[in-house]
């Protein structure tokens, strides 16, 4: 063997096409997980802010055991827990769901959700808190329900305010899915991993993947700065004169 | 006729207000004076329900509310006959001049969009402001982002208009045009509540004063009344110490 085989630049290259082919299965999980989260994890965040009774204790703890377990730990307890409680299910009320019959994206998809909802419930806690309070007591003053209120004035600017951390979420969220192989998922990881099973470039797959990733999480950084710009306030008028003022 | 009936408000300890009442006529502006911290935001928080007062009755024309167990349905009623203007103004920063009127006409009066332009353009025009109906409340002065918060106020057209200290967060120069807007407003008959410390200002537009300290109506009368024969030796010295202190550096 000489030195120039250890390292075969050329297919870190040729397996990227061939590990895209599942970049559809990797987005179908990251964004999937991210719209779950965001509805589940407001719903926690007003939970936690309207001090729910019971709920608002639930949501802590739910928060707190799922901030401070490994993903990794998560996906195993989703990939065994489930089955086990269908098979109690089955047991009990003498149904038959087939546990076979369930896919593993489906376990990997409701332990990245989970996950996901506990961190983004924080972060979209933070967010609505940061609204100014005269703004909601005008709101409601004009006759708003507690709904019109949050749709029409609190969630506009705390949906500003957290786009940059939902944002970095959603890069560690597509990141995460590559330890969705743990449910037996084939995604861009599980497949680099297939294709190195076959010809033992391990290196050159990794290699490959990384720069996948990292080409992903540049564009997605880009999208989330074009929405930031579109959201902000505009710094100028255009239409109609800023002269003129009468008083 | 509007008629508050025995409000009692406290924050914990703190004895607010205890037990006013007040009987408002159509078209008659009232001015609250009193020394800080004698309950005249609460007493207008409590009108409008963003306090919740532990006793008191409110009535506006036939509606009338138990204000220390109004349902949500009471407190959206009382608040689409009632309008504030806040001292901070409280405009909604993501929205234009021309949207923060339109707001509560879409949203709370269901008009269309078309019939909320045309009002809410309407009353910008009334405080002077049609030309800036584009801008974002953060590109105005305090002065005009107050004059919006007014033209907001007055597109719902409320039975009552209460306003709180409306002018002590501007800087001194734009406190007149502010004044002059209002001025306009109560000589347009709108039945106004109004906290103030320019006690120029309100020997000039008030219909009638209220003198408030510890959470009691002391002294209620005409301003010629209030100002010129105070009946207690609080109100005398009250008065004059403002008047010393605040003398007035704008011009109507
Ligand atoms: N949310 C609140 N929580 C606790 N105490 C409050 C609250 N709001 C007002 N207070 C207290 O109630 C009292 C009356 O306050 P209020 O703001 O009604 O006075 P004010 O007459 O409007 O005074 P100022 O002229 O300074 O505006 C004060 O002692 C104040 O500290
Ligand atoms: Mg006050």
């Amino acid at each position: 063997m000489e030195a120039k085989d250890l390292f075969d630049i050329k297919m870190v290259f040729s397996n990227i096409p061939d590990i895209l082919r599942f970049l559809p299965v990797t987005m179908e999980l990251a964004v999937g997980a991210m719209i779950f989260s965001l509805v589940f994890g407001l719903l926690i965040a007003l939970i936690r802010m309207k001090r729910i009774r019971v709920l608002s204790q639930i949501a802590v703890l739910f928060i707190s055991v799922i901030r401070g377990t490994p993903i990794l730990v998560q996906l195993y307890v989703t990939y065994y827990g489930i089955p086990m409680f269908l098979k109690y299910l089955n047991i009990k009320n003498g149904t038959a769901y087939n546990v076979n019959n369930v896919p593993g994206i489906i376990y990997a998809f409701v332990a990245l959700a989970i996950n996901e909802s506990a961190f983004n419930a924080e972060i979209i806690r933070a967010s609505l808190q940061s609204v100014d309070k005269g703004q909601i007591e005008a709101a409601h003053s004009l006759g708003m329900t507690y709904f019109q209120v949050l749709r029409r004035i609190i969630l506009p600017e705390a949906i500003e305010v957290a786009l940059p951390s939902l944002g970095n979420s959603f890069i560690g969220l597509i990141k995460g899915t590559s330890l969705a192989f743990t449910c037996a998922v084939v995604e861009m990881t599980a497949q680099g991993r297939i294709i190195a099973g076959r010809n033992f470039r391990y290196f050159e797959v990794y290699c490959s993947l990384a720069i996948i990733y990292w080409v992903i999480t540049i564009i997605i950084e880009r999208i989330i700065k074009l929405l930031e710009k579109k959201m902000a306030i505009p710094e100028q008028i255009v239409e109609t004169g800023k002269e003129g003022d009468v008083a | 006729m509007i008629g508050v009936k025995n409000l009692k408000k406290r924050f914990g300890d703190n004895v607010v207000l205890d037990g006013v009442d007040l009987t408002i006529q159509q078209g008659e502006v009232i001015a609250i004076i009193g020394p800080s911290g004698t309950g005249k935001s609460t007493l207008l928080r409590c009108i409008d329900r963003l306090e919740r007062p532990e006793e008191g009755e409110l009535q506006i024309g036939d509606l009338q509310v138990d204000l220390s167990r109004a349902s949500r349905k009471d407190m959206i009623n009382i608040r689409k006959r009632t309008a504030m203007v806040f001292q901070n103004w409280n405009l909604f920063h993501k929205k234009t001049a021309l949207e923060n009127v339109m707001e509560g006409l879409i949203v709370v009066k269901k008009l269309s969009k078309e019939q909320a332009r045309q009002i809410a353009e309407e009353q910008l025009k009334n405080v002077g402001l049609y030309e800036w109906r584009n801008h974002y409340p953060r590109h105005l002065s305090g002065g005009q982002q107050q004059r919006v918060a007014i033209a907001r106020a007055l597109a719902m057209e409320p039975d009552l208009l209460l306003l709180d200290e409306p002018t002590s967060a501007l800087d001194p120069e734009l406190v007149g045009e502010v004044l002059e807007t209002i001025l306009k407003v109560a000589q347009e008959g709108y039945t106004m509540l109004l906290v103030s410390h320019e006690m120029s200002f309100v020997r000039k537009v008030a219909t009638r004063v209220i003198f408030m300290e510890n959470g009691h109506i002391i002294e209620d009368g005409t301003p010629g009344e209030i100002f010129n024969h105070p009946k207690s030796d609080r109100v005398r010295d009250f008065v004059r110490k403002i008047e010393m202190f605040n003398a007035p550096e704008y011009v109507i």
